[in-house]
């Protein structure tokens, strides 16, 4: 337990590098490098789990930041980096509804309306200072996940949206004083995410979702008479 | 009295130490790439082989080729004197604003443009119309960015803003980060380096600066070399002043200027091999993807600014 106002600044710096590695998930089209930034983003939300149990002493922050390094910062990159080595390609140039460029423009827009909408609520829910920045990006860290879902056409990526959606909601409940609801909620999310997983795994990881509709269509033959 | 040695120590010093920039970038550049590259003084070297020779002029051009070397070397080395290298001076009238600091870049890469049109070469016309696209869409995010620096360190005065950057820490504004990044991106555009343009080559189909450039032979040459690479050291100090400020003095005496002097000279140093570095991992990207760098720049200003707000 710990007051120190080093430590709030700490987590500010984080705030700025997580902001930062989540427009390069948007736009790095590399997939290897793509794997590096999560990775790195993990680490980043880790670090912040660690600086508040340093704050707090709380030892659900402690063993959160030890998982999130454990499984994301590690694990899934590992595991991705597998599925990428299988299937020969190196980058994803396919983009939908938003080029990169929209997409850095609309995020921005969003952070801003997120923080627009925050303002309004934000200051009678919480007096501590950080709950309000860390509040605001963890919930555009998910809105940025959830828009390279759908901007993005390799399977692959999608998932890494997935993924950086739950980032950004763990960033948000690391800040909220009634963990075990959030933390249900995580569970959730990484339910879907490894039925995604499984589900790409087992039809072909390697195309588009249009071409992995049609192959999945192929199984509905099984069903007929 | 004392903004005039100002004046004269910091535009000395610049205009020494800008050309080891330029060969220590080509040097890290060489290595990077397994080959000894030229010696450190190769700059220095070339400039004074340039300023020996005849200036050619092609019978199709006008005045403006021959007037925009002297307002290119002009307009960067007084754009210059706002970018404190040796100590900041007290105010001086105009000087240190960033609108006049941006616009006499802008100014000198106007007439550049101007003289790559003026020998009516083919080269020349597509490197002004390059250099101008280019910079129509970079312009609204420097601006944005030293906005979002304006807001960040309360001040549109550039002495202020790294008087103010010397007292704080990354830790009183870890926003600084973010800008820095956006900087580090300006750094890139606006000296023609990898990602935008490639400095190395003559080649038709990338060229941007050299291609508006082409056309000077002797000392014209060299006061445009010598403008580019005193443009590199400025928006250099810009990044360091802004981000690692340390050694830079504010109470002038012959001790604290040298010592900022050789912090200013490491600090380049070391970003100079950044930028080496940075060249060397990137290969150039096409033109029509250029605004996707640009937009980096403008999300990471735009996020110093929400970070104000966030405060």
């Amino acid at each position: 337990m710990m007051n120190l106002p080093i430590l709030d600044d700490i987590t500010k710096i984080l705030f700025v590098l997580i902001l930062a590695t989540a427009v390069l998930i948007i736009t790095v089209r590399t997939l290897s490098s793509l794997f590096n930034v999560y990775s790195l983003q993990s680490w980043f939300i880790a670090a912040v789990a660690f600086v508040l149990y340093l704050k707090n002493g709380s030892v659900v922050l402690l063993s959160l930041a030890i998982l999130t390094v454990a499984s994301k910062a590690f694990l899934v990159p590992f595991v991705m980096r597998r599925i990428q080595k299988s299937m020969h390609i190196k980058r994803d140039l396919e983009f939908r509804y938003l080029t990169p460029i929209g997409s850095i423009l609309v995020g921005t827009a969003m952070i801003f309306l997120v923080y627009w909408s925050f303002s309004k609520f934000i200051p009678t829910l919480s007096t501590e200072e950080l709950f309000f920045p860390g509040a605001v990006i963890g919930v555009s860290l998910a809105l940025m996940g959830m828009m390279v879902i759908f901007t993005r056409k390799r399977m692959i990526t999608k998932i890494l949206g997935y993924l950086t959606m739950e980032n950004g909601v763990l960033l948000f409940s690391l800040f909220i004083a009634e963990l075990p609801f959030i933390i249900e909620l995580l569970i959730v999310i990484d339910l879907v995410m490894l039925i995604v997983l499984a589900t790409v795994l087992a039809f072909g990881i390697d195309s588009s979702i249009d071409e992995f509709h049609t192959k999945l269509n192929s199984f509905t033959l099984w069903f007929k008479e | 009295m004392s903004f005039l040695i100002y004046a004269l120590l910091n535009t000395v010093f610049i205009i020494l130490i800008s050309p080891l920039f330029v060969s220590l970038i080509k040097k890290v550049k060489a290595f990077s790439q397994g080959r000894q590259g030229p010696p450190l003084l190769q700059t220095y070297y070339s400039l004074s082989k340039l300023l020996k020779k005849e200036t050619v002029y092609s019978t199709n051009t006008s005045m403006i080729m021959r007037v925009t070397p002297y307002i290119n070397i002009v307009c960067i080395l007084v754009a210059s004197l706002c970018v404190p290298a040796v100590y900041i001076p007290g105010m001086a009238a105009g000087f240190g604003n960033i609108i006049l600091f941006l616009y006499l870049l802008v100014f000198a890469k106007f007439f550049m443009a101007l003289a790559g049109l003026d020998a009516s070469s083919t080269f020349g016309g597509m490197g002004s119309s390059r250099e101008m696209t280019v910079s129509a869409v970079i312009e609204p995010v420097i601006i944005i960015v030293f906005t979002a620096l304006g807001l960040l360190l309360k001040t549109t005065n550039l002495y202020e803003m790294f008087r103010t950057s010397l007292q704080s820490s990354l830790f009183i504004n870890p926003s600084t980060l973010l800008i820095s990044l956006s900087l580090f991106i300006i750094l890139i555009v606006e000296t023609a380096r990898i990602p935008v343009d490639n400095p190395e080559t003559h080649l038709e189909l990338t060229m941007i600066h050299e291609a508006m450039i082409l056309e000077y032979s002797g000392p014209n040459l060299a006061l445009m070399e010598m403008s580019h690479a005193v443009k590199q050291t400025v928006l250099m100090a810009v990044l360091i002043n802004i981000l690692i400020p340390w050694g830079l003095t504010t109470a002038p005496n012959i001790l604290t200027v040298s010592i900022s002097i050789i912090a200013f000279a490491v600090k380049g140093v070391i970003l100079a091999v950044a930028v080496g570095f940075f060249e060397s991992m990137f290969a150039k990207s096409r033109l029509f993807r250029l605004p996707n760098l640009f937009m980096l720049a403008f999300f990471f200003s735009f996020s110093t600014i929400l970070f104000e707000l966030l405060k």
